[in-house]
């Protein structure tokens, strides 16, 4: 097989910027230490594919009062706790009393709510396509078996108007790490009107250590023959149509509606919510678009699309700190201005 | 998003699925793609995704083939 | 909540419970303070234990607070002594299940050598919790010994006595409804660390692996020595469930509690014999050398991945709760 590593560690063409989309790319980047392996001349951003930390302030403002109402029980993710309101997390409703339930899977709440029928279990329902899928196998559990205390509170996300976004700001990447399980979904058909539209080549990667390597290189190739295309370096999970069945799903339970990024703003058409029919099961998602943490200072927009890095935004290490996160660049654990304040990705 | 691993189906019944991950077992959804014992299977958030091949050894060839081409 | 009161039904508790099961020459005085022998140089700490559930596979809370106590004696070269023992009852807890956990937290003591020679109980209102505070003394041995987390020097070799998370995967397991055969590693380490002592391995610094997890201790320990310590990734023993169990609900072992394992760092050339004193002993079978003290960026640690690459690791900052990102 091609000495991929020596290549991606002794490249020496053109600086070019490679951005990994998905938040789980961010971590396991981070994890295997892949910039130590790679030559300098490559830049890695994160971008804006962590559903948890671009939830906006209006949205666990919401969940948290939730958690305060009379026979109601908030059910999450645990990653979710931390992701500060505009006063509070769900962790620090907790100690006053709030309801808040963590869970490895949403399925287990109906577990939950058979077992206290009295009380209106609500799950924060956050997730890109991978876990709408998740969602809409729960929302037909649900209907089928006429359960009725379970509701979902939504702020659901896709991925090309994101990716169309970043674009068209003035970050200039040259190639996308295109998200594996969100493709095992969609399919990587997905990316190909985008890689044709801005001329820039993306590669669906793996997890493991050793899948990211091979994409990166896959990427680099492509950047230095100036071809834009969608290359499947994820072959076992990910095919070109993904899977139809959960596409199905989620139509029939979800419709797209306009959705706002934490630190970035609203951007049409960027989410899916409960449809019509549906509304009965949505606790109140509709129009949750307000951002305390959208200072005028905070330069989120720009850091993850790789314009600018943490250190020039005037909140960074001051108003914004690991401890007390502003924007999505440090809630997530993985995000740029997280991991430049306690975690320096070694060069 | 999002984290994900593959483990091997057990057993299934209905919508439902056992699905092992090195001796942790948990009861996976089974709607979203057909699924029998003995299968590798992707598991998100206690759903099952996608069924995986035994090695993709042999795509990959192909794909590095590709690259060398360009 | 008679019981907390102070009399009849106190003492009753005292002699059918406390009494029976802690029986020892120092407690059976009932005195209002324990009178022991001493030392030249004392160890003194204290912890209290509020896990829930109160039972978990592999321990209880009973057994936990005397190891946590004797473990932390143990860290600073003691030999641990004596303990005391302070309950908080809230209201509607069963007798036979505080007999139970005095009972483990007997056993617990004997194995660890240590006397439980005072204590306390509180009862007040609540829905059946049930809270333990421990507080140890251990003797330091004569000649000045001492470790510290500062003592790190080039050349040093770091050890760990065995599997990293076993104790919080078992907990989290158990809340998150996966099924697994993992247990808590709950256990006293002073046998190990005499084992260490006796066989004069020059121990630099040591801790036990608890909350935080192995990198936060060690990142502590770069950062007080102002050295790089540097960790191989695919020396670090974790069992398959535990991996497995991490790979599902998106955790980190370096970052998960244990409550029966340790670290040392100890003097390159000791670093064979200590690992031979580790894995001799009852809890550490899967000791091993999982880095080292090297020439580096001060106060960093770093981990050499099995991917091949380096990664800088911190102290663990949130709570290290299962992802979905």
């Amino acid at each position: 097989m091609t000495d991929y590593r020596t290549f991606l560690k002794e490249y020496d063409g053109p600086a070019i910027r490679i951005m990994e989309v998905c938040g789980t790319h961010t971590a396991s980047i981070a994890h295997n230490g892949i910039t130590s392996l790679i030559s300098s001349k490559i830049r890695l951003i994160s971008g804006p594919g962590c559903p948890v930390c671009v939830t906006v302030t209006e949205y666990i403002d919401r969940l948290v009062e939730l958690s305060l109402e009379p026979d109601k029980v908030v059910v999450t993710f645990s990653d979710m706790i931390r992701v500060p309101g505009s006063r509070q997390s769900l962790q620090d409703v907790r100690s006053e009393g709030g309801q808040v339930r963590m869970v490895y899977s949403p399925l287990d709440i109906i577990g939950l709510a058979a077992a206290e029928p009295d009380k209106t279990f609500i799950f924060a329902a956050i997730g890109f396509e991978t876990t709408t899928a998740v969602y809409a196998a729960l929302m037909d559990g649900i209907v089928c078996a006429g359960i009725e205390n379970v509701m979902l509170l939504t702020s659901l996300k896709t991925m090309p108007l994101v990716i169309d976004w970043v674009c068209s700001m003035q970050g200039g990447i040259d190639g996308f790490l295109a998200p594996g399980h969100v493709s095992v979904i969609t399919g990587y058909e997905l990316f190909e009107p985008l890689s044709e539209k801005y001329h820039v080549p993306f590669a669906v990667a793996g997890f493991e250590g050793e899948q990211i390597l091979i994409a990166l290189y896959a990427l680099v190739k492509m950047i230095s023959k100036g071809e834009s295309r969608v290359m499947n370096m994820y072959p076992a999970a990910v095919t070109a149509d993904g899977n139809k069945t959960a596409r199905l799903m989620i139509d029939k339970y979800f419709e797209p509606c306009d959705a706002a990024w934490r630190g970035m703003g609203i951007i049409p058409r960027s989410g899916v919510m409960l449809k019509e029919k549906y509304r009965l099961y949505d606790a109140g998602s509709r129009d949750l678009f307000s951002d305390h943490s959208h200072h005028p200072g905070c330069r989120c927009a720009q850091i993850i699309t790789g314009a600018q890095k943490p250190a020039e935004c005037p909140l960074f290490g001051t108003s914004c700190t690991p401890d007390k996160p502003q924007g999505a660049c440090m809630v997530s654990t993985e995000g740029s201005c997280y991991s430049y304040f306690v975690n320096r990705r070694i060069k | 998003m999002c984290v994900a691993m593959p483990g091997k189906v057990i057993s299934v019944h209905g919508r439902k699925a056992v699905v092992d991950f090195a001796g942790n077992r948990i009861n996976a959804e089974a709607g979203l793609v057909a699924v029998k014992p003995g299968d590798s299977v992707l598991v998100h958030a206690g759903c099952i995704l996608q069924v995986l091949p035994e090695d993709e050894a042999n795509i990959l060839a192909d794909l590095f083939a590709e690259l060398e081409d360009l | 909540m008679a019981h907390g009161s102070g009399g009849k039904a106190t003492s009753e508790l005292i002699s059918s419970i406390f009494a029976r099961y802690f029986d020892n020459p120092v407690l059976a005085k009932m005195e209002d303070a324990a009178v022991v022998p001493g030392a030249a140089r004392i160890a003194m700490t204290t912890d209290s234990f509020v896990v829930t559930p109160l039972f978990f596979a592999g321990g209880d809370i009973g057994r936990l607070a005397v190891c946590g106590t004797v473990n932390d004696l143990a860290m600073s070269g003691a030999t641990p002594m004596y303990l005391t023992c302070g309950f908080i009852l809230e209201e509607g807890v069963e007798i036979a299940v505080l007999e139970r956990i005095v009972f483990s937290m007997a056993e617990t003591a004997r194995e660890a050598g240590v006397l439980i020679v005072a204590g306390d109980t509180k009862v007040i209102e609540g829905k059946g919790g049930l809270y333990i505070n421990t507080a140890g003394v251990g003797f330091l041995p004569e000649g000045g010994f001492a470790v510290s987390s500062a003592f790190c020097e080039e050349g040093d070799v770091i050890l760990l006595s065995g599997t990293l998370g076993d104790h919080h995967a078992a907990i989290l397991s158990a809340r998150m409804g996966i099924t697994n055969t993992i247990m808590s590693d709950c256990a006293p380490l002073h046998g190990m660390v005499s084992a260490l002592l006796q066989n004069n391995v020059r121990v630099k610094a040591m801790r036990d692996v608890t909350r935080g997890g192995l990198a936060t201790i060690l990142h502590e320990f770069a950062a007080a020595s102002n050295k790089c310590l540097r960790l191989e990734e695919d020396q670090i023993p974790v069992t398959d469930q535990v991996r497995g169990l991490c790979g599902i609900l998106g955790l980190d072992p370096l970052y998960m509690g244990n409550e029966g394992k340790m670290v040392a760092v100890v003097a390159g050339e000791d670093a064979a014999l200590a690992l031979c004193c580790l894995q001799k002993s009852a809890y550490g079978k899967a000791a091993a050398i999982i880095g080292e003290v090297i020439r580096g960026e001060e106060g960093t640690l770093l981990l050499h991945t099995q991917t091949g690459g380096v990664r800088v690791l911190t102290e663990l900052y949130g709570e290290g709760l299962p992802r979905i990102c």
